[in-house]
């Protein structure tokens, strides 16, 4: 195996709200290149679900249930949600 | 072996345990102010504050027949005990409660209650205040109002 080719990861996405309901699914999983970040992940679900894209700014990616930057690496060990905004009480 | 260790540690990144003087609950239950008193028993305490949020007739898109929550549960506790930590820093606090019901609430239930006991009144006041405040802005919990005419998701804030 070539070690310049990074292993394939398959990553867990849950969904809320009117997120999960435009997907219609609680949880997605999405095939990424290994050592990706949440930008990479999230341009990726917006790809595979066009319509989410309306929304792209109007949710934030939780990794182990901490709000994250767009920055961060990712695997497919970490517990990564989309968050819209929230309004409980 | 990796694996396993990798999902001990996802386990314990989503979930701490509360101390004993905090109850921080998000459940499926109709709530019980009995309960919530119960667990603020203290006889050091000489105030007890309760906050109690219901479902209301009138929402943002008409008249409100019922509201249906859901929460990343997980991730809700752990925010809410992140604020109960920050009000005990802040007050002299001697007991504890925040418990978020999920689900389809029709008019007049309970969705939260918050609950504190101090020694005085304005402890208890305060943190009572401080804690409902930040759990509607901090907490991955959402809302859709059910009216006649239509099912919204209400607007919220983003968290950070």
């Amino acid at each position: 195996m070539r070690s310049d080719i990074p292993d394939n990861d398959k990553i867990k996405v849950r969904l809320f709200a009117n997120l999960r309901e435009l997907v219609g699914e609680r949880e997605i999983t999405i095939t990424v290149p290994g050592g990706v970040t949440v930008s990479y992940l999230n341009n990726e679900i917006l790809n595979k679900y066009p319509q989410l894209k309306s929304f792209s700014n109007k949710f934030v990616t939780s990794v182990n249930c901490k709000v994250t930057t767009d920055d961060t690496v990712i695997t497919s060990s970490d517990e990564i949600a989309l968050l819209p905004p929230v309004s409980g009480g | 072996m990796i694996p396993l260790l990798l999902l001990v540690m996802k386990l314990l990144f989503c979930r701490q345990s509360a101390g004993d003087e905090f109850l921080i609950r998000v459940t499926t239950n109709h709530l019980s102010l009995q309960e919530v008193m119960r667990e603020l028993e203290d006889d050091s305490a000489g105030a007890l504050s309760i906050f109690m949020g219901n479902v209301r007739n009138r929402g943002r898109y008409g008249n409100v027949s019922e509201i249906y929550y859901e929460a990343y549960s997980e991730m809700a506790e752990e925010k809410m005990r992140e604020i109960e930590n920050e009000a005990q820093t802040k007050w002299a606090i001697k007991k504890l409660v925040a418990i978020h019901r999920i689900g389809n609430l029709k008019v007049g239930e309970t969705s939260i209650i918050i609950g504190v006991s101090s020694e005085h009144r304005n402890e208890a006041f305060e943190a009572c205040k401080y804690i409902i405040n930040n759990v509607k802005t901090r907490v991955p919990i959402w809302k859709k109002e059910i009216t006649d005419e239509s099912q919204k998701w209400t607007d919220g804030i983003l968290l950070e």
